[in-house]
């Protein structure tokens, strides 16, 4: 994932370093350019300079042969030498070894040649000038450049940071506050002023999102509390009906079996019933108080209640308790989610079957034999029970979540070796943002 | 024993009078909180079954009433509240316990049972029905004076059927009594008969006669 302002830093980057690599042939040629026509230009001075000094002496010539020999002993780089004819100037350039230096390797030259007469005869002078190697100028312009591509890079980074700062901060202020809204919580989001345009709707538009979301929750949540409390005293009517009914005679076996079906099914309604208001009310946080829990003793408890069921379903309890685990939170909740826990894998077990239940200090596991992974993506969203023909509310995972969730624990299922596992964790590592 | 059921819902005060007065109880009622002050005040009943939300005001509030006034009536909260909060509160101010609807009646009958006899027998809180003798203080039952080994649950159960006199009881409400909410998330009551076989049996080895007896297809009764 990108970051904006590294995105747009990227970019530039990009940009000034194309424009700084075509900058280095550019400027070379330029130089090269500058370099030349003025040694050109110094070259057709010192020329002509000899040329007319040369011609205004009255030599005999005898005395003129011998000053050019003495001439071209003493300056080399700018030979005279006879010429058949008359011809135009020219120059060129051209590389040589320097015989005077020769460790300085190949130098390049400037050269103009140029013919004149004096005495009738005509004569050329070859004036030669040293001229900056062309691979020498390329280096030098390249290494400037690079300095100042590093410069700017490093500007660029430090006006960047800057930006993102002071321009961008309302920006980053209003992500890490959505990121930490929890709808759960119900705590209305209030972003900090700006007077950026754009921030500002952003912001505007964002709390409105928010309160609607969290209008819409409360109203939810209200709804299943309401509902879930007014069917309480109708339950009870046709409970207590129901218990009249089965004290009158006589009572065919028939209508006795009808009594008891409506009971079961009564009494799955009553605790469906009761668990949405229970989510309700852990919604709502309604169970305060940070108890200390003794979980090890709570889970023996349990699992002789458990025991006394699982007789009759044939399948064996393994524990593995470690002693003396204390936990922080409420009895209560604690209680009703290890209750579910065990309901939960008790239900879904075959005859014959065993249940593992293990204890460490920070973790509870509960393992059962199983055929077919469960789909985890559902598995603790309320009814949305896997197995059609097993009884139950459709509730029990998502209670469970609820509760971890309240005190930071974290629940995950795993289905390996053709067993489920549910495990809780009481003291994960601290959440990890991304 | 006089009972006052303080309900707004006249279904449900019909029920609970009609089987109480099979266990001997006379039953009063209120359906509003200004009948129900007027009557506390007036009257001394055995045992109160209070609901909480009543037209006219809180039920929390006629029992702190009381409590001011010192009344000894034996209070039991019948409640669609069901709160966790409500109840210790309640404990607290002084009923003697908590029922959250919706509720079975022998699970009424047992709890107002339970409250007439502590508030009543206190120090000699002895059953006795014919050759079996129930001591509610040490928990434990005797046989013609021969003391039978109960367990826990049996003992409960016991309990439960006696204060249930010859009504039926059906294995939906056995099953709540015993292991409470599970109930609901059973698919089977099997495990119930497995504590009544043992009951019976210890009885009836002991030399009592049989008076629990199974109604076929609806549950058990405790014929006397």
């Amino acid at each position: 994932m990108n970051k904006l302002l590294d995105l747009t830093l990227r970019k530039f980057i990009r940009y000034a370093a194309l424009v700084l690599l075509c900058s280095i042939p550019a400027y070379y040629l330029l130089v090269d350019l500058i370099w030349q026509h003025e040694l050109k230009e110094h070259n057709r001075i010192v020329g002509e300079t000899v040329k007319q000094n040369l011609q205004k002496l009255t030599l005999s010539d005898q005395d003129l042969h011998e000053k050019i020999s003495l001439w071209n002993q003493l300056r080399p780089e700018t030979k005279i030498t006879p010429a058949d004819q008359y011809r135009p100037d020219s120059t060129y350039t051209i590389y040589r070894r320097n015989k005077y230096i020769p460790a300085k390797g190949l130098d390049r030259f400037q050269v103009l040649v140029t013919y004149f007469p004096v005495n009738r005869k005509y004569y050329s002078i070859t004036v030669e000038n040293n001229i900056e190697e062309s691979y020498e100028t390329v280096l030098g312009i390249a290494v400037v450049t690079f300095l100042f591509f590093f410069i700017m890079l490093g500007g660029f980074i430090l006006i960047n940071r800057r930006i993102s700062r002071r321009l961008w901060q309302p920006f980053y202020n209003s992500l890490e506050k959505i990121r930490k809204f929890d709808l759960h919580q119900q705590q209305p989001v209030f972003f900090e002023a700006t007077n950026i345009a754009e921030f500002y709707t952003l912001n505007v538009n964002l709390e409105k999102l928010i309160a609607a979301n969290i209008d819409t929750y409360q109203q939810q949540k209200e709804f299943t509390e309401n509902a879930s409390h007014e069917l309480q005293t109708p339950l009870a009517i046709v409970k207590s009906r129901l218990d009249m009914l089965l004290q009158s005679h006589p009572l065919t076996p028939e209508q006795s079996k009808i009594i008891d079906d409506t009971h079961r099914a009564l009494s799955k309604v009553a605790l469906i019933n009761k668990n949405l208001l229970l989510l309700a009310k852990i919604d709502n946080r309604q169970f305060s108080g940070n108890e200390t829990v003794n979980l090890s003793s709570l889970l023996q408890d349990q699992i002789l209640l458990f025991r006394d069921l699982a007789t009759d379903k044939h399948f064996r309890i393994k524990q593995k308790i470690a002693p003396e685990v204390l936990i922080a939170g409420n009895i209560t909740l604690v209680e009703i989610m290890t209750t579910n826990l065990l309901m939960n894998v008790i239900k879904h077990s075959k005859n014959g079957a065993t249940v593992y239940i293990e204890l460490s200090p920070h973790q509870l596991q509960i393992t059962n034999s199983g055929t077919v992974r469960l789909r985890e993506t559902r598995l603790f969203k309320r009814f949305s029970s896997t197995s059609p023909n097993v009884p139950g509310t459709g509730l029990g995972l998502a209670i469970i979540q609820k509760i971890s969730d309240q005190y930071g624990w974290i629940v995950t299922y795993k289905f390996e070796n053709n067993s489920h596992s549910f495990c809780i964790d009481f003291n994960p590592p601290a959440l990890k943002h991304t | 024993m006089k009972i006052l059921i303080i309900e707004d819902e006249i279904q449900l005060v019909q029920s609970i009078s009609e089987y109480l007065q099979t266990e001997n109880y006379t039953c009063e009622y209120a359906l509003t909180y200004r009948q129900a002050v007027h009557k506390v005040l007036k009257h001394n009943y055995d045992c109160i079954l209070l609901d909480l939300m009543l037209p006219g005001g809180d039920g929390m509030q006629i029992l702190e009433e009381m409590k001011r006034l010192k009344k000894m009536d034996g209070v039991i909260i019948i409640s669609a509240r069901g709160a966790f909060e409500d109840k210790i509160s309640g404990l607290q101010i002084g009923a003697d316990d908590y029922l959250s609807k919706p509720f079975h009646l022998p699970e009424l009958a047992a709890r107002i049972y339970s409250v007439v006899r502590r508030r009543n027998f206190g120090n000699s809180n002895i059953i006795d029905e014919n050759e079996l003798q129930i001591n509610l203080l040490a928990k434990t039952a005797t046989i013609n004076n021969v003391e039978l080994s109960l367990t826990k649950k049996e003992f409960d159960l016991l309990l439960y059927f006696i204060s249930n006199r010859n009504c039926v009881i059906s294995k939906n409400a056995l099953a709540e009594h015993l292991s409470g909410d599970i109930a609901g998330m059973l698919d089977n009551y099997d495990y119930i008969y497995a504590h009544i076989k043992n009951l019976k049996k210890k009885l009836n080895d002991a030399g009592c006669r049989n008076y629990l007896k199974t109604i076929y297809g609806s549950g058990y009764k405790w014929e006397i």
